[in-house]
């Protein structure tokens, strides 16, 4: 698999405490409130928190999908104007699949659009479903594919554009306990191999921990950092080890403070 | 606000655009808007015209009667068909078949065999009218939750209770609709019927007109039709939209 | 009950009807002057299959012309309607006011204007079948997945790359519902108006023998009518199935 190649001198994303306001038919919601964070070359970063605490809005902001109404947002030292398709790909929470495409065309849509020629794409898509364990599939529509496929496949497309950055919002929320855990431990595979700089959006510590190199803990809506956890433990990690209960039992401590608060704020 | 503000705009737009239009052309045949408001006082006193106040009433009663008998075939089929499985997968097919055809063919054989009064107008209405009523209670039954069927059930409800108590309150807001639709068709039959063949009616009275070439007179009939029909549709937009607040 | 035990009762149904039709006009049951007997339909399909199929290729013509046109102006309206949030606000309770009007009201002005002829019948028939087919184009392109749209965008689509590679094979479902729904609407409309003002065609040709108490030859013209229609719908169907294989 190509590895992503970032420049030694500027860290892949910088956030200078951005913000986010909505204006809903109740009146104006503050959904992030001021965020600084930097994510370096090649590492695993996890956005945890309840729902609805604004993980979402920040991915958005650095992928260039949401306008931030405060602060900045920088991509590779360059503030963030606009989609970025050089630098940063997505993966959303149903997959984002063209169900009119077989899983081959979808992994290859990016390739596509920038006139990569039929060959080519052939080459690189075929290349990057193999390792998914996706082999003879790639003529299957998303309907004729399990829900863990469907996620793979939009994995495999994320990944098809080369990019420094991968931005993961709950690729996993969609599917049921079994495959989740199934898929957090291919992740754990494919990151390795991967080499880019990762942030990843996830309610779920069980991930969290298992994926990440830093955890960011945050608060209930306005979404504001609560704590920055590092986590250094070597991959793969046995979640039964003491030093990880020990984490979760500190993290979970801290999301179920916010999402007591949460829960109670929502109507 | 805005949006209003468009909307009235376009209305003023249409008219002045239509009215522009017409003028400098034949007025046999081009009616500007602003010369209706005067034809429609002027009908009363046209004698070559019919009186009004009777046909207006007559299509009125077709009408009733054609939706009313639409009601009762389209509940008593789409009952039948979707609760004894069955004989819906037997029969459910040919009324699709039926739909497809345009419903328009029916008219000349209805004319042949109930003449040209007001039978054959009402039975088209029926015919055009049934075919809502009917799917609409067929996908009724089909979107009741299974479970809350099996929850009824094990309470101990019998058939015809959990049939009044559950389904019925279930399939409302899908019945609904097509029981409005069906007031549409029904309307739109009868009409239809009147304007291609009958003595009386409004569609009798727009047909005599067009036939004289009495084009503001007809303009005037069928502007006052059009804002009926739209009314009786209003009135079933507003009766639909209280049962589905209602059934949930 | 299999697939066969079905078509078996469907069958055996369809000649019950045909039974029972038959021993109504034979037992006096049913004047053969309104009801004609099932021997004499058959007997007539023969005769008026003649007669008829020129008019039944002319109606055809009619609606084939009348339903092009009116698949232009609803899918591009339709899309018009549908992407431009603005102009769907405004519009749509003109859109189903005018939907919600009932046609036939028009056909006495376009008859006198346009005459007893082909442009009438076909005029009517594009009136016919462009709403259904605009609402539902309209309705298809509300209902495209935005998250599908905004995939294409982070992946560097241009606003023509996302027309021509996302919202065109999502809507497209929506418009082949539409063009389904608008041929039947569109030949109702050209039968429409040759029954009220045609001088050729089907249409024209069915009210002649109604006036005429042509009992037989009429029911043998409306089975004639019936059975194309649906052989028209059904294969519209069945190529809808083939080209929905991923749906």
């Amino acid at each position: 698999m190509p590895g992503g190649a970032t420049t030694a001198a500027a860290d892949p994303i910088i956030l200078e405490a951005i913000g986010k306001r909505y204006e809903t038919a109740s009146g104006a919601v503050q959904a992030v409130d001021s965020v600084s964070l930097t994510v370096r070359a090649e590492e695993f970063v996890t956005l945890l928190g309840p729902s609805g605490c604004g993980k979402s809005t920040v991915l958005g902001m650095i992928a260039g999908l949401v306008r931030p109404d405060a602060g900045r947002v920088l991509v590779a030292g360059v503030p963030c104007v606009g989609p970025n398709p050089e630098q940063v790909a997505l993966v959303f929470q149903d997959g984002g699949l063209f169900p009119w495409r077989t899983a081959l065309d979808n992994v290859t849509f990016g390739l596509e659009l920038r006139g990569v020629p039929a060959a080519k794409r052939r080459e690189i898509g075929l290349g990057l479903l193999e390792p998914m364990g996706l082999r003879g599939f790639e003529r299957k529509y998303p309907r004729e594919l399990s829900g863990g496929m469907r996620q793979r496949v939009a994995i495999a497309r994320a990944l098809a554009l080369d990019t420094p950055i991968l931005l993961m919002d709950e690729p996993f929320g969609a599917l049921d306990e079994q495959t989740r855990l199934l898929m957090g431990e291919w992740l754990v595979g494919i990151r390795r191999r991967a080499r880019k700089a990762v942030v990843f959006v996830t309610h779920s510590l069980h991930e969290a921990i298992a994926l990440s190199d830093r955890i960011v803990v945050m608060t209930a809506r306005p979404g504001r950092i609560k704590d920055v956890v590092d986590v250094t433990l070597p991959f793969p990690r046995d979640l039964n080890a003491p030093e990880v209960t020990d984490l979760r039992a500190k993290l979970w401590e801290q999301v179920r403070e916010e999402s007591l608060k949460a829960m109670g704020t929502r109507p | 606000m805005k949006i209003l503000a468009w909307r009235l705009g376009i209305l003023v737009a249409i008219l002045a655009v239509w009215e522009a239009v017409a003028a400098p052309l034949n007025p046999l045949f081009y009616i500007r808007p602003s010369v209706l408001p005067g034809a429609l006082l002027g009908m009363w006193r046209v004698p070559d015209l019919p009186p009004l106040g009777e046909h207006v009433w007559l299509t009125l009663q077709e009408i009733a009667g054609a939706y009313v008998l639409a009601v009762a075939a389209g509940l008593w089929l789409g009952f039948l068909l979707g609760l004894r499985r069955t004989v819906g997968r037997i029969y459910e097919p040919l009324l699709a078949a039926l739909y497809a055809v345009p419903s328009v063919v029916w008219y000349p054989s209805l004319m042949l065999f109930f003449g040209l009064g007001s039978a054959s107008k009402i039975a088209f209405g029926v015919a055009l009218g049934f075919f809502p009523i009917v799917l609409s209670v067929l996908a009724g039954i089909r979107q009741v939750p299974a479970t809350l069927v099996t929850v009824a059930q094990s309470m101990g409800a019998r058939p015809f209770t959990v049939f009044r108590k559950v389904m019925l309150p279930a399939m409302a807001s899908t019945m609904v609709g097509g029981l409005r639709a069906g007031l549409a068709l029904s309307v739109v039959g009868v009409l239809v019927g009147e304007i291609l063949g009958s003595r009386a009616g409004i569609g009798y009275v727009i047909n005599y007109a067009y036939g004289l070439m009495m084009t503001r007179e007809y303009a005037v009939l069928a502007v006052i039709a059009a804002a009926a029909v739209l009314a009786i549709d209003t009135a079933g937009a507003l009766v639909e939209a209280r049962v589905k607040r209602w059934a949930g | 009950m299999g697939r066969l035990g079905v078509l078996a009762c469907q069958a055996a149904s369809l000649a019950a009807v045909v039974l029972a039709w038959h021993v109504a006009v034979r037992t006096g049951l049913a004047d053969p002057l309104f009801v004609p007997a099932p021997a004499a339909v058959a007997t007539a399909l023969w005769t008026t299959a003649r007669e008829a199929l020129p008019r039944l290729g002319d109606t055809l013509l009619k609606t084939l012309a009348g339903y092009a046109l009116a698949v232009g102006l609803g899918v591009a309206g339709g899309l018009v309607l549908g992407s431009r949030r603005l102009v769907h606000a405004v519009a749509m309770p003109y859109v189903v006011a005018a939907y919600g009007v009932p046609k036939i009201l028009v056909l006495p002005w376009i008859a006198l204007t346009l005459g007893l002829g082909t442009s009438t019948a076909v005029l009517t028939g594009t009136l016919f079948a462009v709403f259904p087919i605009l609402l539902m184009v309209a309705a298809g392109v509300r209902d495209v997945d935005p998250t599908l749209v905004t995939a294409a965008v982070s992946m560097g689509a241009t606003r023509g790359q996302v027309s021509r590679k996302v919202l065109l094979p999502a809507v497209l479902p929506s418009v082949l519902a539409g063009m389904r729904v608008g041929i039947v609407f569109a030949m109702l409309g050209v039968l429409l108006a040759e029954m009220f003002a045609g001088t050729r065609g089907m249409g024209f040709l069915m009210q002649r023998m109604a006036m005429a108490f042509k009992a037989s030859e009429l029911f043998a013209a409306t089975l004639i009518v019936s059975i194309l229609s649906i052989v028209v719908v059904l294969s519209l169907e069945h190529l809808n199935q083939r080209l929905s294989r991923w749906r």
